[in-house]
Parts: C-alpha cells; structure tokens; sequence
C-alpha cells in the first residue's frame, strides 16, 4: 500500500503527528527502518522519544499518519495485535513489574509459546546472556538498576520480535553496563533483528556505531551516520550553542542536552 | 515385578507432586506440606460436621459457606485482577431472582431444578458480560468501575423494590417488591430449592437438610480449589500482570480488554452460585440482596482476609460472619467492638490479616532454617 516502501522495508512511518493539549509531542515524524537495519533517535527530553515509542507500539493513538510494518498498515492496532505481530519493547518507564519475581516477569511475554515447551529452560537460556541467571525467584523490586533493566530487555526478548523498540536502555547505568548492554544490542542486531534504540549518552552512541535519527521539539531533525550528524549545523545549534562537537561526543546526560538546546 | 511396584509409585508420586505443584505456584499462601495437611484437617472437619453441629448451626454454618462464594468471586476479580467491583451483590441477586422465577415457573412441570439452575447462571453471566464489554473497552478504570457496578445494582434494588403491584408476574412468579420471592401470602408460590437429576432420579437440596450442606461444602471445595489451580497457570500469571501494569501486559501480547471481560465473567458466574444456592437455602430472596450492605460487605470481608489470596479471602470471609454474628448475640452494641476491630485491621495490615500473618509466619520459618543452616 505505500508506494514509497522498498521491498526489504520493516518499518515505515508516515507523517505521524500526536498533539496533547495545545502541544505537538511528535509532529509530521517519516521514519523509515531497512529489516536488520540497526537505528539510535537521539535527541533532549521532550523531543518526543518516548511519545513515538508509544505510537508505534500502539499505546496511544496518533492523530494523522500512518504506521506501516512489514507492508501491514497498523496504525489502529491494539497494542497486544502488534506485539503478536512481532514488535517487541521496552518503555523507559516501564520495565519490569517490581512486585513480582523474575520468573514470573519472564514467564508473561512467554505466555504465546507453544505448550509442552518447559517454561524454566527458556527462562533460563533467556535469562543467561542478561547476567540473570540464578536470579529466578528473586523479587524485581531487590536486583539492581541494571538487572531490572537487562531483566526488560530479556522480556522484550522472549517476545521473539523482528523489531525491537528499546527506549533509553542504559538510563542508570554505570559504563561498563552500558558498554555490556551496547555489546548486547549489537550482537542481537548482527544475529538479524532490527533494532530501534533511543540514547542520550553519546559514548554509548559512538560504541554503536548505527545510523542516527535526530529528533527535535516532536519532528526528525537530521538523519545520517555519526559523522553526518556531527557535522550538521543545525543540530550543531541546537545541542550545543556554540560549543565544540566534541561535546556531543561527551557522555553526558539528558539534562545537558536540554539546557544547552534551551540556551542555544 | 518388584520393579514395575517401584515404578508405579514412583509415577504416583510423581502425580501427586505434580498436583500439588499446579495447585501451589507463586500466587497463593500454603504451599508447605504442612498448609496441606492443615487444610485436610479442616476439609474433613467441615465434612464431618453435621456429627457434631445442632440442626440450627449446621443451617448457619451453610449460609456461610454461600457467603464463602461471594467473597472467592470478589477476591479473583479484585485481588488477582485489580478490578474492585462492588457490584458482585448485584450478579448474586440477578442469578438468585432467574434461578427463583425460572424455578416457580418450571418446578411442577419439570420435577426439577436443571433448567432453572442454567437461567440463574446464565443470567449473571450476561449481564457481566454486557457491562463489562462497555466498562472494559471504553477503558474505565479504577475508581469508575466501582461506581458504574454500585451503579448497576443500585438500579436493580430501586427496580425490584417497586413490583409489589399486581401487575408484577413473570408467569406464576410474583417479583413481590420489597418482600421479594417468597410465600409471604397463601397464594404467593416461593422458589424451590434445587432439585437435580431427571425425570424420577430427582435429588432434592433443601436447606436445613444434609444433602444441602454436603453440595454446598462440596462445590465451595472445587471452587476455591478450581480458582487456585486458575491463579496458579500461567493464565494466572498473566492476570497478576494485569493487576501490576495492563498496559505493560498489553505490549507482551495480551488482550487485557478480554482477558478482563472473560475474568469478570467467571466472577459473576461464582457470585451467582452464591445467590442460585442462597434461595435454595432459604426459598426467599429480596431486593435487599442488591443494596449498598450487601455489595460493601464482601469487599470488608476480603480486605480483613488478604485480597491477593484465595485462602486470606476465604478464611477472613468465615471469621468475620461468625465474629459479627457471635458479637450480635452478645450485644446490641457489639457492631462498635467489630467497627474496631476492622479499622485496626486496615491500619496495622493493610494487605489483610491472614495475608499478613501467613507472610511473618514464612519469614520466620525461613529464617530459623537459615540458622539451621
């Protein structure tokens, strides 16, 4: 049905706007995701990250545009229909349930699996790539930061989606998890899922080494490699005033980001 | 030969295990040996009870257990689903009215109860599923979905409140307004008590007698324990993620809106066995059943208990009625000692009594085999 769509296309969005009250969360979004294809959106609080995430998950519905995956237009579909259809995802959030035990948060996104499968050998073939392993009957609310965050992940996982959506996966996050958790996105993607990540550390960008998405007050601000973005002037302008590039190479956090596009 | 014994009880072992697994899991209190065995002790108990209870006590000790239904039917749908209904009185009431008129209407003809005994569960299952088709899938929530169901019945006691009249027959069933099904006049019939089986193999349940107390003991038992192998599945699982976050679970794949509707449905189904069971108790029912007491006092029933237990619900549901009743006889004033009481509870163990009690008991058992250890 799109026209525009080339025949390996995942994911295609078009002219997706969402307004709440008078304010455009995410206003006339294209975005378009080769399968295998591995993507960072970048950009401060408020761009409309999350409110994308939400849109192509289906969690709140857009007020024009389309969402179109795997040539399906989905942009009506619940949210459990897209999931089935294999988009998998984990909100910034909204990880795992904090009151519950690992085992039982693994065992809702596996809930779709065939009976007679053992539930606690996929949980832990799951669960062991993610440094959970043996963790099972420990309550959500007791691990980690970064546990509870791989935990998502590995829930996002058991879905056995062809498009992941992974919104600010290392928020929390010392360097060497977040360096684990980029190794982990990546050998996902090198195995043929296609990955959407947004991110705001910029070290955590670098060591990905995908193509980047700039969103800016709800729109796509720019789109290229690393390089290409670096070098664009506008987004230049707006993350870092007139700063040098190689703050945007910092590892900075969000709040960075905001006060330097709200003073630029 | 020696051999194929050893495995044969190896294989019944494993079984047994397999069932006490299934009924045990994540989601409910008791799953030691010990709970087991204390919960056989207290099945036979209540079997055995017709030995050492008065005619009148064993009559009580039945309208408990019918309240027992009640509570089982509010805990799944609010501790394990996060929906408070306070409208169960109004699936109770709905399934006990179409169970009594069907039943006036059928008993002579038919010479049993089957056929009213399907309307007086169907019935709350329809309206469960209207009102949960427009609750659910116009995604209300939460606090609105307790006054939409208080709504509801509230609707249905105003109604049936003003049937008094003459012209307020459903065939021979007269809805008698405020006095509800029952002989209150010569020429009024009441509702039958259930009567089961076909043509001359017919088994009567009358309330003050044996077969009653034994069917009602009986389906509480497969209820609570049917409920327990439900919360226990990994459908279970699924509905305690519902109560954590719906929206979450919905981006796992579930269809919350159905899995919701389905969940309220069983509800009302359990909440009408309370009511077809209560006019079979009886031979009576009023529009009292719909009312604001009926409706509240589940939901302090299974807050007292634990609401995310079966057991907690179950057991605080008994305790209450028989506290309440105990102190009615003592005192006029009694209901200040029981008003007491409850706040305490809802204060000092916000999760319920049992709940809370069962959960400090783990702890320290698991503690002192640490020290064990």
């Amino acid at each position: 049905m799109m026209a525009t769509a080339s025949p390996d296309s995942l994911l295609e969005v078009r002219g997706l706007s969402k307004a709440f009250g008078g304010v455009r969360a995410t206003n006339d979004i294209n975005l378009s995701l080769r399968s295998g294809e591995l993507r960072c959106i970048i950009g401060p609080n408020g761009a409309g990250k999350s409110t994308l995430f939400k849109l192509l998950m289906g969690m709140i519905m857009p007020d024009s545009g389309t969402v179109v995956f795997e040539g399906k237009d989905v942009t009506r579909a619940q949210p459990h229909r897209r999931a089935r259809m294999g988009i998998g995802i984990k909100l910034q959030n909204m990880g795992a349930y904090p009151n519950l035990t690992v085992r039982h948060n693994m065992l809702v996104p596996l809930h779709h699996e065939r009976a007679g499968q053992d539930p606690d050998l996929q949980i832990r073939q799951l669960l062991q790539p993610l440094r959970l392993d043996g963790k099972s009957d420990r309550l959500v609310s007791s691990l980690a930061h970064g546990e509870r965050q791989w935990l998502a992940i590995g829930m996002a996982l058991a879905m056995r989606p062809r498009l992941l959506l992974l919104d600010e996966p290392t928020a929390g996050m010392d360097p060497e998890e977040t360096h684990a958790t980029c190794e982990l996105i990546r050998s996902l993607n090198a195995e043929g899922m296609t990955v959407l990540v947004t991110e705001h550390d910029m070290a955590f960008v670098r060591q990905l080494q995908s193509r980047i998405t700039v969103m800016h007050f709800g729109a796509v601000l720019a789109e290229g490699s690393l390089v290409d973005i670096e070098q664009h002037a506008e987004v230049r302008r707006i993350y870092l005033g007139h700063g040098t590039p190689r703050r945007l190479l910092q590892p900075r956090g969000a709040r960075d980001l905001r006060s330097s596009a709200e003073n630029g | 030969m020696d051999y194929s014994h050893k495995v044969t009880m190896i294989r019944l072992r494993r079984h047994a295990s397999r069932v006490r697994m299934a009924l045990s899991g994540q989601q409910e209190l008791g799953r030691s040996a010990g709970f087991w065995f204390a919960f056989a002790v207290v099945v036979v108990g209540c079997f055995a009870a017709p030995m050492f209870l008065s005619r009148w006590q064993l009559l009580n000790f039945s309208n408990f257990l019918i309240n027992g239904f009640l509570a089982l039917s509010l805990c799944l749908i609010w501790g394990f689903c996060g929906i408070l209904s306070l409208g169960q009185g109004a699936f109770m009431g709905l399934a006990g009215y179409a169970y009594g008129v069907a039943g006036i209407n059928l008993m002579e003809q038919n010479g049993n109860t089957d056929l009213a005994l399907v309307i007086g569960l169907i019935t709350p299952v329809l309206l469960a599923a209207v009102l949960g088709s427009i609750m659910f899938y116009a995604r209300v929530q939460g606090v609105y979905v307790a006054i939409l169901t208080l709504l509801v019945t509230l609707l249905f006691e105003t109604f049936l409140n003003q049937t008094a009249g003459e012209g307020w027959f459903v065939g021979k069933a007269h809805l008698g307004g405020n006095n509800g099904l029952g002989r209150f006049a010569a020429d009024i019939r009441e509702p039958p008590s259930l009567a089961l089986g076909f043509g001359d193999s017919v088994m009567e349940f009358g309330g003050r007698s044996y077969a009653f107390f034994y069917m009602t003991m009986s389906l509480l038992l497969v209820t609570y324990l049917g409920l327990r192998w439900l919360v226990n599945s990994r459908f279970g699982s699924v509905l305690v993620a519902i109560r954590e976050d719906a929206d979450r679970t919905q981006a796992f794949g579930h269809d919350v809106r159905l899995i919701q509707l389905l969940v309220f449905c069983l509800s009302a189904l359990i909440a009408g066995l309370s009511g077809i069971l209560y006019v079979s108790w009886g031979n009576f029912i009023t529009p009292d059943v719909f009312g604001v007491y009926n409706n509240i006092l589940p939901v302090i029933w299974v807050a007292f208990g634990g609401r995310k237990s079966l057991t907690a619900s179950l057991g605080g549901t008994m305790f209450l009625v028989w506290l309440s009743q105990a102190l009615a006889i003592q005192s006029d004033y009694a209901f200040i000692v029981l008003g007491v009481i409850l706040i305490a509870v809802m204060m000092l163990l916000p999760e319920g009594a049992i709940s809370e009690i069962a959960d400090l008991i783990d702890r320290w058992s698991r503690r002192s085999a640490r020290v064990v250890e």
